[in-house]
């Protein structure tokens, strides 16, 4: 990756392959790479690279007595992978300023002969204090020719703004489980009859936590009193789940709150007897919050 | 023509319909429900040439309360649909149903296979679907279980597939609502808890297992594997279908038609002709 300042605003192009600059990015976008082959040639560099010469990786005899019958590739071959497709997509040669995290899974092996492309879906768009450059975070999802996700996980990168703002200015209807983003919500949810009625018997804090941040939501009697990082005595119960399925549940095409949570993709802490008692305010919630997703977004 | 009778079952007073006259094909509803969800099927396969029997299974619809109360043993169910069988004297039926209804039908091929012609388990597998039955039986008081309905029909609406129209997967939920939580809980229970993997290699009568894509009560791979177990089973996974494909699927009687046609042995002649 390279690091440059940012470059004249006629390379800002938007759409895909385009370069982009941090503006350019929003919450629930979503990138295909390029398909890659793996080779035999891969192996072998990969093992003079990394010096991970276990015979799993380089000797068929071996590995033909392990689980995976023949060499596997090493698994940060995976991650290597995805580094040089988000390359060839060149959306970021010149804005971008680092790479600051992976977070990574290994779910299948990688064999010659595999090949694989990825799925990369943006997950939040945190522009920094100093308001020349933000954080974008990215899940990317390894997949090979039959469709099978072999690796996936997180990576933030780090990209150029195109212009210096106050982080507060920056929209916040996307920025799931931050206290900007429960004000707005909770403004809404008070101008909503039937998120009211769902609550009206109900005196307590839920909290909503997207990846690692959460919000809290003080309600009395129907009304929302107030959304802050942490009420004084914590939440009653919490609702969480990873930035990618609050992305997918509040971009995607329609509210499947249920079926998510059905699927076990949103865990609840605290009390299950209140997080049963909203059953229906969590769905007119997931309404509100989609439609603040999306009216930001436009 | 649909024609409705009480019939004394095991004890108890049972509510069945049935329509047509030809091959019997009877017809299991799910957790809590009734025969009410194959309202539309039941004319349909009547005008196919079968003789579609649809009962509510005890404590369900019309259909009185089990002697001993909710039933939490699918085995349950499926004695008491081999007693509906003797009682109404149906020769080599196939059974079809779904969820419980195709577990229970998995059952009965299971201990009763050479007496059927088929079956074909909807949204079922043999082990235990994603129920935690810590939860269920926690939910049998009925001051832990809040928001009840609400699950229900939510719960319902998340089932239903993407496919079909949100009128439609409207009226489902609306309509499921209507059951009895205690009826229902202990449903899932035996659901949950009963186990058929080790008694599907012998099953002996023709099996179609069907689950779609949709549905978030079942992993696809779990009913792949069951139909593997089943001598000459098969197995289908529907696009677009959740957990309630004979409410769901628009001339769902035609789909299953083809399915007993490849089951083989005694679908009407008529009805066979492309």
């Amino acid at each position: 990756m390279t690091t440059s300042a940012a470059q004249p605003s006629s390379a800002t192009a938007t759409g895909e392959g385009g370069e982009r600059y941090f503006e350019d990015f929003a919450v629930g976008q979503r990138f295909t790479s390029a398909t890659r082959e793996v080779t035999q040639r891969d192996p072998e560099a990969f093992t003079e690279i990394s010096g991970d010469a276990h015979p799993l990786h380089t000797d068929p005899s071996y590995a033909a007595t392990t689980r995976f019958a023949r060499p596997v590739l090493q698994g940060p071959f995976g991650i290597a992978v995805v580094a040089g497709l988000f390359h060839d997509l060149a959306v970021v040669d010149s804005t971008v300023i680092a790479m600051l995290d992976t977070h990574w899974r290994y779910l299948q092996p990688i064999h010659v002969g595999d090949t694989l492309h990825f799925e990369m879906t943006i997950t939040r768009c945190r522009r920094s204090s100093s308001g020349d450059r933000g954080v974008v975070n990215r899940h990317v999802a390894l997949i090979d020719q039959h469709g099978q996700r072999v690796q996936e996980g997180t990576t933030a990168v780090l990209v150029q703004a195109r212009e210096t703002r106050d982080p507060s200015e920056d929209p916040v209807g996307c920025a799931f489980g931050t206290a900007a983003w429960g004000e707005a919500l909770a403004r809404r949810l008070e101008a909503d009859r039937e998120f009211g009625s769902a609550t009206a018997s109900w005196d307590g804090t839920f909290g909503l936590r997207c990846g690692e941040d959460e919000v809290h939501l003080r309600v009395y009697r129907g009304r929302v009193l107030e959304a802050t990082r942490r009420a004084p005595l914590g939440a009653t119960f919490t609702v969480e789940a990873d930035e990618l399925t609050w992305t997918e549940l509040l971009t995607g095409p329609r509210n499947d709150f249920t079926h998510r949570a059905m699927r076990g993709q949103f865990r609840t802490r605290g009390s299950g007897y209140d997080y049963l008692r909203f059953t229906k305010a969590l769905t007119v919630l997931v309404d509100n919050a989609r439609s603040l997703a999306t009216e930001e977004t436009r | 023509m649909i024609h409705a009778q009480y019939s004394e079952i095991d004890g108890a007073s049972a509510y069945v319909e049935q329509a047509g006259a030809g091959t019997p094909v009877l017809c299991l509803h799910t957790a809590g429900q009734s025969g009410v969800q194959w309202r539309h099927v039941i004319r349909e396969l009547a005008e196919l040439g079968y003789r579609a029997v649809v009962p509510d299974l005890p404590g369900h619809g019309r259909s009185e309360p089990a002697p001993s109360g909710p039933v939490r043993d699918l085995s349950v169910y499926a004695d008491w649909c081999r007693s509906l069988i003797g009682a109404l004297d149906l020769q080599r039926p196939y059974v079809v149903g779904c969820s419980i209804g195709g577990k229970i039908a998995l059952d009965l091929a299971a201990r009763a296979g050479s007496a059927l012609s088929g079956v074909v388990a909807m949204a079922a597998d043999a082990h235990n679907g994603n129920v935690s039955l810590r939860g269920l039986e926690r939910e049998l008081e009925d001051a832990a279980a809040p928001s009840r309905t609400d699950r229900t029909y939510y719960g319902t609406l998340a089932s239903v597939g993407r496919s079909v129209p949100a009128r439609q997967a409207e009226l489902i939920a609306t309509m499921h609502r209507r059951e009895d939580p205690a009826v229902s809980t202990s449903d899932l229970i035996g659901w949950g808890s009963h186990d058929l993997r080790a008694a599907l290699p012998a099953i002996a009568c023709p099996a179609h297992l069907v689950v779609g894509e949709d549905d978030p009560w079942l992993d696809s791979e779990a009913v792949r594997w069951a139909a593997a177990q089943i001598p000459g089973a098969c197995c289908t996974v529907l696009e677009g279908i959740g957990h309630y494909p004979m409410e769901e699927l628009d001339g769902f009687a035609h789909v299953l038609h083809g399915w007993l046609a490849e089951l083989g042995e005694s679908v009407p002649r008529e009805a066979v002709r492309p």
